[in-house]
């Protein structure tokens, strides 16, 4: 995996199948397209792969580029929608709370960064999926009972601003993530990935990168945690806590491709249209259907869609 | 003399690293073989190649006994009645000196005999009689190369492979180890042994192959390489000349 | 807080410490031999209420009795799930093995429970025999029937899987390839059916906890990650080196957790574990009853 997807990582995908054409496209795509259809559930759906591919594109910071497997991402989604919802029902400005949502993930995860980046591979899965059930035991045991918006609040819900937040959110989350690829810190944090231990004898300050990744990870994780506060009318005060947020991040990241930057994108458009599609026809039943869907990626495809489309590529190119 | 192991243009890789280039050696049945070479240059990869713990291979045969062993796990070549005896020991760390030697007879064959064979091994390592239900990672070095000595044996081997055995062990450790070889030979085990000692291995052997870099370099009696220039001076440290030290 | 409450506090520590023990035991056991770290092992648990769940319902068996369909159900359903899915994940080496395994079986929990929630639908299942409320009462404290029972087989399965692994040679052949799966194979021993053999017991071990709990707690669909986490916090307490030492680490957290709720309260009882388990991560990080 490693020399394709550093091939994919630091070439900028975007760029070498879409040119600068296509990406305007894209971005006047999903820009007009909801507007033009305006019907809540297409507003609702593109907001949904928006706030995935942010869940996504974050986990993939940490896990894909970083090679730190958390299973805790849940937590910052979480601190940043309690967080959010709190102040904001409490009168202060959305976009204020909103931004006081995303720093209290990223301090939450310095404060646990340190610690638990200690350990080593499984016990750090472990470790962050333990953190995450704390939090979300404690949630769940203290505030049992489900957030709803308010009268005044439901009144002035705007769907397509709520649309546009998390668009933008996921713009800026993909952009962060090319921006680290291509910045100084990139090849320190890459080499984590590949072989700590290797990283670390050539000089790379293990310990800062590691919380770099960790920082931006958790900054835009909670951020989107935010989002979802702000769209939500009502749930349940633990909801944004569960692993459930995790597991979609994974799986996100793994059928798009882990550690590419197209690869939370890709994967986040397909889960959401496949889920919505089985959801319809299947029930309950469509979470297994995905279950089954990453054991086999994981074990037999780790390259995800990505990879598998370069290989087609690939295979025209030679005709 | 039969031939008891006869391994037949054998290549083997890790990943896209060749490591063996069409290896081929034979031992026959009684003797001692050693194969003696220098640092990376497969021994341990032959080794392993031939107790099944290194799969697939690239090509070659390996038969033993009349018995293909190219293709079979290392747990059936077990069975067939090689043991090999791994660099670096390998013990059952924490398990006791006598879940040890119990575990080497695993096999159906050795399970039946495994008293009478285990009273052997006590006959022949007594210090493993006194630190038998002592943890297998509290015995010192030369206690431990006994106790792995004594686990291959308790799986009655008609071949009996060490690779390596008298690696980071005192002088009269290492003489003690190739007393119990040339004991365990004479008593009809036919032995194929890896050794950076290539003195004492050639000492001890009837016959010796060369590995360099992967492929057999020479072949002959323990005898004619002890007095080979060529082999004396890669292998022991001088040729004729400086022989004297003035 | 009086002796006969104090008493009565450590005795119930000990009762649920015995299913916390059984359940850690085989999550124990499948890390230290397969070297791998099984999410859905609770998911197993889960299971295996199920099954006695269903035994008590339809033949009327009591939960106790029930043990014998319900552990060869699931020692079954565990050989199912290795042949297909986790033998493709033990073939791998250290932290690739690791960190797919983690994945694999996190996959692996998500189809289990959904499954479970569309099958038993999501309500919780409780097993009431006709002697619930019963019990002994020895110097003023209690001890139901029920628990006291879940306490004694859990003693006696813990007895007979350390003489299955010591003194039996499938047993022994378990720890050998524990301790080296090379020399292992060298010796003799096939390591693909060690392997097998393991999950299955693992998932037997997980299935008697499992009824245990269906007579103490309550069982519904979502409760396996709860139960894999705690048996994953015991696992570390004790330390992955020893596999049996699982069972004691598991009544100590039992005894920690009744003394803290009883002491500092209620709310707490499920995070001074969690806290415990960090602590001994970040500061002890080869547990608590491992020698090296």
């Amino acid at each position: 995996m490693g020399e394709m997807a550093l091939k994919l990582t630091s070439s900028g995908l975007f760029r070498r199948w879409l040119g600068p054409a296509g990406i305007i496209v894209l971005i006047l795509f999903v820009f007009f397209f909801p507007r033009l259809m305006d019907k809540q559930n297409i507003w609702n759906l593109f907001f949904l792969i928006c706030l995935h591919i942010s869940m996504g594109q974050s986990w993939n910071i940490l896990a894909g580029f970083a090679g730190q497997s958390s299973l805790g991402h849940a937590a910052f989604f979480g601190i940043g929608a309690f967080i959010t919802r709190t102040l904001w029902f409490d009168g202060i400005p959305f976009a204020l709370a909103f931004l006081i949502g995303g720093l209290a993930a990223v301090a939450f995860a310095m404060l646990i960064g340190a610690p638990t980046f200690r350990l080593r591979g499984a016990y750090f899965a472990i470790g962050t999926l333990g953190v995450a059930e704390v939090l979300r035991i404690t949630v769940s045991q203290n505030l049992p009972f489900i957030s709803t918006m308010s009268g005044p609040l439901i009144a002035a819900y705007d769907l397509p601003v709520r649309y546009y937040l998390s668009l933008g959110l996921a713009l800026v989350t993909t952009l962060a993530a090319y921006l680290l690829l291509r910045s100084r810190w990139s090849l320190g944090i890459l080499a984590l990935r590949e072989d700590e231990g290797a990283a670390q004898a050539t000089g790379v300050h293990v310990l800062r990168h590691k919380l770099l990744a960790l920082a931006l990870s958790s900054l835009f994780a909670g951020l989107a945690g935010g989002a979802f506060a702000f769209q939500q009318i009502s749930y349940y005060n633990d909801a944004p806590f569960s692993p459930l947020w995790t597991f979609d991040a994974l799986l996100i990241t793994f059928i798009g491709g882990l550690g590419t930057l197209a690869g939370p994108v890709v994967g986040a458009i397909f889960f959401i249209l496949v889920r919505e599609q089985l959801a319809l026809n299947l029930g309950e039943v469509h979470q297994a259907i995905f279950g089954i869907l990453f054991i086999l990626i994981v074990l037999v495809f780790p390259g995800g869609l990505v990879e598998a489309w370069e290989r087609i590529r690939k295979s025209f190119k030679r005709k | 003399m039969s031939n008891l192991l006869n391994v037949n243009g054998l290549s083997a890789a890790y990943g896209d690293i060749q490591a063996l280039w069409d290896v081929s050696l034979e031992v026959n049945e009684g003797e001692i073989v050693a194969l003696i070479g220098p640092n990376g240059a497969g021994k341990t990869t032959l080794m392993r190649s031939i107790a099944g713990l290194h799969r697939p291979l690239l090509s070659g045969e390996v038969t033993f006994g009349g018995t293909a062993l190219q293709s079979l796990p290392a747990y059936r070549i077990a069975e067939q009645g090689i043991i090999l005896v791994p660099e670096g020991r390998k013990l059952f760390d924490g398990l006791t000196v006598l879940e040890n030697l119990e575990i080497g007879a695993y096999t159906r064959r050795a399970r039946e005999k495994r008293a009478q064979t285990l009273q052997r091994v006590f006959d022949l390592f007594p210090i493993l009689t006194e630190r038998k239900d002592k943890r297998a990672n509290t015995l010192s070095g030369g206690q431990q190369q006994m106790l792995a000595f004594g686990r291959a044996l308790m799986g009655l081997p008609s071949l009996l492979m060490l690779d390596e055995p008298s690696l980071g062990l005192a002088p009269i450790i290492v003489e003690n180890i190739f007393e119990t070889m040339k004991l365990t030979n004479e008593q009809g085990v036919t032995i194929f042994l890896v050794e950076q000692n290539a003195r004492r291995a050639l000492e001890l052997a009837h016959r010796a192959f060369i590995l360099e870099q992967g492929r057999v370099a020479g072949t002959g009696t323990g005898e004619a390489l002890l007095r080979n220039d060529a082999v004396r001076k890669a292998y022991m440290g001088y040729a004729p000349s400086e022989a004297r030290i003035t | 807080m009086s002796l006969e409450s104090f008493a009565q506090t450590l005795l119930f520590g000990l009762f649920v410490g015995g299913i916390y023990g059984i359940a850690a035991v085989g999550l124990s056991l499948v890390f230290g031999v397969l070297k791998m770290l099984n999410i859905a092992h609770g998911e197993l648990l889960m299971l295996g209420g199920y099954v006695s769940f269903w035994v008590f319902n339809v033949l009327g068996m009591d939960p106790f009795a029930s043990l014998l369909i319900v552990i060869p159900v699931l020692f079954l359903i565990g050989l199912a799930l290795d042949r297909v899915v986790y033998r493709h994940v033990v073939r791998l080496v250290g932290e690739e093995k690791i960190k797919n395994s983690l994945l694999v079986s996190f996959g692996l929990t998500l189809v289990i429970q959904n499954l479970a929630r569309w099958g038993f639908t999501p309500d919780e299942r409780t097993i009431q025999v006709s002697y619930a409320g019963a019990g002994l009462n020895l110097l003023g404290v209690t001890l139901p029937y029920t628990r006291l029972g879940g306490l004694a087989i859990a003693l006696v399965v813990t007895v007979l899987l350390h003489f299955f692994l010591h003194r039996t040679y499938p047993g022994k052949a378990i720890l050998a390839t524990a301790e080296n799966w090379e020399s292992a194979e060298l010796a003799g021993i096939n390591i693909h059916r060690v392997y097998m053999l393991t999950f299955a017991l693992g998932a037997s071990l997980a299935a008697i906890a499992g009824t245990m709990v269906i007579t103490t707690y309550g069982i519904s669909p979502s409760v396996g990650i709860l139960w894999t986490l705690k048996a994953l916090i015991i696992v570390v307490l004790a330390g992955t080196g020893s596999i049996l030492g699982a069972f004691p680490a598991g009544l100590l957290l039992g005894v920690v957790e009744a003394l803290s709720g009883a002491f500092i309260g209620q709310t707490y009882r499920e995070v001074i574990g969690l806290v415990m388990f960090l602590l001994v991560l970040i500061l002890r990080p080869q547990g608590l009853f491992t020698r090296h």
